[in-house]
């Protein structure tokens, strides 16, 4: 009985042969060259039937509305940006919190949780004008609507998580006298890490939007608000150009969540 | 010494109650290992939970050292079906886990902890984490674990089920070779009859409905004992027996 090595490799007797689509260059080069495509065809399309700058402008318009607004679409992105992090930072820490609170007391998971399936069933978006009613035009009613409709998929990935844990591991924690907090922050809560960022990774899209759909009915500032002003002028390049400032915004947000997963869940991964 | 004497243990389900223990009276001396054999549902694994204070006991009383059972021991060990051990922990953290949540100080137990790991063959693999182990190893790292807060009892569900049948037998050698180093209270749960007669003093036949102690079969190989024991024609005659009692009570069970 030799415990001291690892068991052998098994012989792989029929390696299949490595499909070419699954080859990392193509993995990139692909959807690369298919956005490419679909742009060139674009072009194309908006030349040869020559489409009005208003309704549609080519790729190439925007770009050069890019290049010329660029001061100007970064001056903007930078409240939108803010305040979408805010409201994803808020979100994070109530939505987590009070997973926390529903998973340890029976008492508020009865009161509370039905509630908040109920909440998450409605359309929020529906709600942002209440809350221009309650506060106001200022950034606060943006960055509590963002967190609004961030809450959610916190609290649910949350929850799942702390869920997750392995019966028989809290069984041994139990028989070893743990206490509730030790079980939580050497077990529960580490098991409960990749639910988390998978609810966060939904969570900081849905922050954006809070802030956008705020943009559109109080802002003076802000990609949101650019995309309405533009649209009021007509101006439909100035439009696709915010928008395109918008993605570069979430990628740079998801890239943040996204990064930090990576490590946090190398060192706590399963 | 553990003592249980009329120990029941009735679920309420919506067709009635349901009787998963019905009154099991054992006592085991202390350094004793005994295993409880039995079919699959027959209430072994509840018995085992009841004796680690995790499942209430309906009626009966269990005690351990002339204390009666009021909850969780400190001075019992775990080992469950799968490893359970933390992903994020090394073999050697996964083995300090119960110092850890007993708040003992660490430093006193990591000498230990790393004895352990290199008596069952793990000496090269502390700083590893659990999926870069194979089955086996993992479960070599619950059963130091199990040991490592130094408890007098070792509670053992089912431990090797989970594992195949080559490691299995590696597994129970293992645990001979440990078991015999440390010489504790050991429970062990299987539905492996050469597992039970090869690695105990006494062999607890359980049924399933009435889930009771039908046999109680002491098992006469001297100790130190190695897997040569298995080649015996007195042990083949033992698992004979047993096989034969188990196959009864299913028989009367259907």
């Amino acid at each position: 009985m030799d415990g001291s090595s690892p068991p052998p490799a098994p012989i792989a007797l029929n390696i299949e042969k490595r499909e070419l689509v699954n080859h990392p260059a193509v993995q990139i080069l692909l959807p690369v060259a298919f956005a490419i495509l679909v742009l060139a065809l674009w072009e194309f399309l908006v030349d040869f039937y020559a489409v009005p700058k208003v309704i549609l402008p080519s790729p190439m318009d925007i770009y050069a509305r890019i290049v010329s607004a660029w001061p100007f679409l970064l001056q903007h992105a930078v409240p939108t940006g803010t305040e979408a992090a805010i409201g994803f930072v808020l979100a994070t820490v109530l939505g987590i919190s009070l997973a926390v609170l529903l998973s340890y007391s029976k008492w508020a998971h009865a009161a509370l949780y039905p509630n908040v399936i109920f909440f998450q069933l409605i359309p929020k978006i529906a709600l942002a004008p209440l809350f221009i009613v309650w506060l106001g035009i200022g950034s606060s009613s943006r960055l509590a609507f963002s967190m609004f409709i961030a809450f959610f998929p916190v609290v649910i990935a949350t929850l799942t998580g702390l869920n997750a844990t392995p019966p028989d591991m809290l069984r041994l924690c139990k028989a070893l006298t743990a206490r509730s907090w030790q079980v939580f922050l050497s077990v529960r809560f580490p098991y409960a890490l990749p639910h988390i960022f998978s609810g966060l990774k939904i969570a900081v899209t849905f922050a954006i939007i809070g802030v956008i759909v705020g943009e559109f009915i109080t802002a003076q500032a802000g990609l949101g608000y650019l995309i309405l002003f533009a649209s009021s002028q007509a101006e439909t390049a100035l439009i696709l150009a915010s928008i395109g400032m918008l993605c570069v915004v979430g990628l740079v947000l998801y890239g943040v969540v996204a990064g930090l997963e990576k490590v946090i869940l190398g060192k706590f991964g399963q | 010494m553990i003592s249980l004497h009329g120990v029941r243990k009735t679920y309420a389900s919506p067709a009635g109650p349901i009787e998963a223990v019905a009154g099991v009276s054992v006592d085991i001396a202390e350094g004793e290992f005994v295993s409880i054999l039995g079919p699959s549902g027959c209430g072994k694994s509840t018995l085992l939970m009841m004796l680690a204070g995790l499942e209430s006991i309906t009626a009966g009383s269990i005690s351990i050292g002339g204390q009666p059972m009021t909850g969780p021991r400190r001075d019992a060990g775990l080992v469950f079906q799968d490893a359970t051990l933390l992903p994020w922990l090394s073999a050697r953290d996964n083995v300090l886990f119960p110092i850890k949540m007993m708040r003992l100080p660490r430093e006193k137990y990591v000498a230990r902890a790393e004895e352990l790991l290199h008596s069952v063959g793990l000496g090269a693999f502390m700083d590893k984490r659990p999926r870069e182990l194979s089955g086996g190893m993992r479960q070599r790292v619950a059963l130091c674990r199990s040991l490592v807060h130094t408890p007098s009892i070792m509670l053992m569900d089912e431990p090797f089920s989970a594992l195949d049948a080559i490691t299995r037998d590696e597994m129970a050698l293992v645990l001979l070779d440990l078991w015999a180093r440390h010489r504790k209270t050991g429970i062990f749960i299987t539905h492996s009859i050469r597992e039970a007669v090869l690695l105990s003093d006494r062999v607890l036949v359980m049924t399933k409905r009435p889930a009771v102690v039908v046999a109680d079969v002491p098992i006469p190989f001297p100790r130190p004992r190695d897997e040569s024991v298995q080649d015996s024609p007195e042990f083949t005659a033992i698992v004979a027996r047993l096989r034969g009692m188990i196959e009864h009570s299913i028989k009367d069970a259907a």
